[in-house]
């Protein structure tokens, strides 16, 4: 097959230019850990009772790092609130009670679709205080723009002596 | 050649390489039909589009009250559907049928069974049609389960789809008999692209139709009442990704067979051409995860094994600039080019049938950086389901597709009509007001999205939050709106102007096929159709069985999650 010289040159040019990508969020992946959100495990929606998921809300398991049990349902988030001190690692477990929901906080990388039967996972560092908005991005039904919930990042005691200082 | 269909001996050919209008059979009310349902239900769709615009921008707020459509999502579920799915495979089964008569100078095998095909997508359009408008079908065009549309919804969706497989079979039968006639010979460039798009379509189609059929309507109609969400999201991406090409392909058809033909020069590469076409027919299919990054039943490995193939299919992409530029500079040097670049500029930049189609070329780099963008693995989790996702795909379907479409619609419309194209000067004005508004509208719902913005959402609804940072840019975005509700009227006038009131006749010249030189070689391996069909099979298995494997509940089977209230 009969190839221009430059046509050559080009694809040369973009197979380098493609591998630089695909080396640059394996990097992403490997080096800074950047990752895909991956499945906990399946559930049954109907039974969410007799599950982690019968209390939903927050954990503290110590040392900064903090579990949240999220239930999405039409139309809400259970917890309604999360309050979080400044630099904590929180790993959120959410699914569904009924149809497909969304999970994105506010420029954090978390993100998810929320399905019923299924556990998502996904984990976040809040490293600046301030309100952030963890909202629903699928479609849910009728009242889907009112699932937004808060998630407060409290400056902490030792950041606030700091900043006195 | 043995034989010549009577059809096509006709004596006022008078040299040419290709058939007058007149001499293939009816194909001015067949195409016609095509695009009139086209046309038809992308007028409403499109002017759903500033509606939703309008109605997500703080500033305007607009609570307008659309007839028939009472809410926002039941409009952005027509609007989705409409557009994206009735118009473009509607137009698509037009053109390809247009450009294989042409191509090959024969009629279709079976004229019946393409009118079959044209009724049965007909009435499926007017079936699910039916259930958005009485608001039975507010599921969107992705119509996720669990949520349920009423059971016509989907069963106008799967006649749809088998509509295009009973028009996508004539097409090959047209193409086996001219083959049988024409050993040796390479089929044209145009109608091997058409068949590879077929091809794809029908492989990527049986993931959609199992869900419908084997899920979806079965639970509408209450036969079962659970069904695996996870299950059904990857039959839907094993369809949804070659989706996209389905409607890209028949754009490069226009770019890499019509174009040249428009401008008067030779396409630079026949064969690259070939190559294209055959990588997108294989490697569109076991991709489609990369829709499913933040889907918590897929596998980070399958995953991950799909965003580096999805790095494959980017070279067909990247293939088609050098082939396309090389070709553009050809047109360029005819028209008095001389330096490095002029021929940049020296092209027919006020032809309607060019500007469209150079507008959705100019849209396509932004749509496939975007789109190399999404792909990107662990990028994805700060883009998806932002309104990021909507400015890519206004600059792929709305802008690269839609903008082609446009521009083969003016150059086939005088063809079938006998018209000249009417106003054209409105026509061409109408490309460059969607070449500006969707470049404002791609790029504030970028930035929309970057500051947080998500997408498929009310924004003027009860109990909506708009951050300030996002606020500005969806502002512009309704701005965007205005001038492409400008270009969709003007595009309307055209289009009905051409129909009833231009009187000029038009020359009916459509020569489409297209060669490279002379002595490239012939059908090769790229009409050998038993392999591919083997390929393909082998790569989707390889692909999407560890993906299903990984999701499917295998404990309870594969109806057991997913509604609520289902005992398990
Ligand atoms: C008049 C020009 C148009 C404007 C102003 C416009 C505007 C919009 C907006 C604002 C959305 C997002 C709504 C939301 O996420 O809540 C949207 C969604 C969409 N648009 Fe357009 N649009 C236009 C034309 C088109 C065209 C020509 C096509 C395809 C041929 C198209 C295909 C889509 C699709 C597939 C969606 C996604 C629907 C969904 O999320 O379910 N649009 N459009
Ligand atoms: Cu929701």
């Amino acid at each position: 097959m009969h190839i221009e010289r430059y046509e050559k040159l080009w694809i040369y040019a973009f197979v380098i230019m493609l591998a630089v990508f695909v080396a640059a969020l394996m990097a992403g992946a490997i080096l800074f850990n950047v990752r895909v959100p991956g499945s906990a495990g399946l559930i049954n929606p109907a039974n969410l009772d007799e599950t982690a998921f019968a209390n939903p809300g927050i954990h503290d398991m110590g040392d900064g790092n903090y579990e949240v049990y999220m239930v999405a349902r039409m139309w809400s988030f259970q917890p309604s609130e999360i309050v979080v001190p400044e630099g904590a690692h929180v790993t959120f477990y959410v699914t569904s009670a009924d149809v497909t929901h969304g999970f994105i906080i506010e420029h954090h990388n978390a993100n998810l679709e929320v399905l019923p039967g299924v556990i998502g996972v996904t984990n976040t560092t809040f490293n600046t205080p301030g309100t952030f908005k963890l909202q629903c991005h699928e479609y849910c039904g009728r009242g889907h723009q009112m699932m937004h919930i808060d998630i407060i990042v409290e400056e902490t005691e030792v950041a606030l002596a700091a900043n006195e200082e | 050649m043995q034989s010549v269909k009577p059809a096509l001996q006709s004596t006022e050919n008078d040299g040419r390489a290709f058939p007058l209008l007149s001499t293939i059979a009816s194909e001015k009310w067949f195409i016609g039909a095509h695009i009139f349902v086209a046309l038809a239900a992308l007028s409403i769709g499109i002017l759903l589009g500033p509606y939703q615009a309008f109605r997500r921008a703080p500033a305007f707020l607009l609570q307008i009250d659309l007839p028939v459509f009472s809410y926002y999502y039941q409009a952005l579920t027509a609007h989705g559907v409409l557009n994206a799915l009735v118009f473009t495979t509607f137009f698509i089964m037009g053109s390809s049928y247009f450009v294989v008569q042409r191509s090959l100078q024969r009629p279709l095998k079976s004229m019946q069974a393409a009118w079959v095909a044209f009724w049965l997508m007909t009435v499926g359009l007017l079936m699910a049609a039916f259930a958005i408008i009485t608001g039975q079908a507010s599921v969107l065009y992705t119509f996720y389960p669990p949520m349920q549309a009423e059971w016509t919804f989907y069963l106008g969706l799967a006649l749809v789809i088998v509509g295009t497989w009973v028009g996508l079979a004539d097409v090959f039968a047209t193409y086996f008999d001219w083959r049988k006639e024409h050993p040796g010979q390479k089929v044209p460039l145009a109608v091997y692209a058409i068949l590879c798009n077929f091809a794809m379509w029908f492989t990527a189609s049986l993931g959609v139709a199992i869900e419908v059929l084997f899920m979806l309507l079965p639970m509408s109609l209450g036969l079962i009442d659970t069904t695996d969400v996870q299950v059904a999201r990857i039959l839907f991406w094993f369809f949804g990704h070659p989706l996209v090409y389905f409607w890209l392909i028949p754009a490069y058809v226009s770019w890499y067979t019509m174009m040249p033909k428009q401008l008067g020069v030779r396409l630079f590469s026949d064969t690259m051409g070939r190559v294209v076409f055959l990588m997108l027919m294989i490697f569109s299919i076991p991709i489609g995860v990369h829709h499913l990054y933040v889907d918590p039943g897929v596998s980070e490995a399958a995953k991950f094994m799909h965003a580096l193939l999805t790095f494959v299919v980017a070279a067909p992409s990247l293939l088609t600039i050098f082939n396309l530029a090389a070709t553009l500079e050809r047109s360029g040097r005819k028209r008095g080019a001389t330096g490095l670049l002029d021929w940049m500029w020296k092209q027919p930049w006020g032809n309607p049938v060019i500007v469209s189609q150079f507008g959705g070329m100019i849209l396509f780099i932004f749509g496939g950086i975007t789109g190399i963008m999404n792909a990107s693995f662990n990028l994805n989790v700060a883009l998806h389901n932002t309104t990021w996702v909507v400015g890519h795909f206004h600059t792929t379907v709305g802008g690269a597709v839609f903008m082609t479409y446009i521009g083969m619609l003016y150059w086939m419309l005088p063809m079938l009509r006998g018209r000249k194209l009417f106003w054209r000067w409105a026509a061409t004005l109408q490309a460059y007001l969607w070449l500006g508004g969707m470049l404002i509208f791609g790029g504030s719902m970028g930035r929309a999205g970057l500051e947080g913005a998500i997408r498929r959402t009310d924004l003027a609804g009860q109990g909506a939050y708009i951050s300030d940072a996002v606020a500005p840019w969806l502002n512009m975005s309704a701005f965007a709106g205005f001038l492409l509700l400008i270009s969709a009227v003007l595009l309307y006038v055209v289009v009905i102007g051409t129909l009833f009131f231009s009187k000029e006749e038009s020359e009916n010249v459509a020569p489409l096929a297209t060669e490279g030189p002379k002595d490239e070689y012939a059908p090769g391996i790229f009409e050998k159709w038993n392999l591919w069909v083997v390929v393909i099979i082998g790569s989707n298995i390889v692909m999407w069985l560890p993906v299903l494997l990984s999701a499917v509940d295998l404990v309870n089977g594969f109806w057991a999650v997913g509604n609520p209230g289902a005992a398990r």
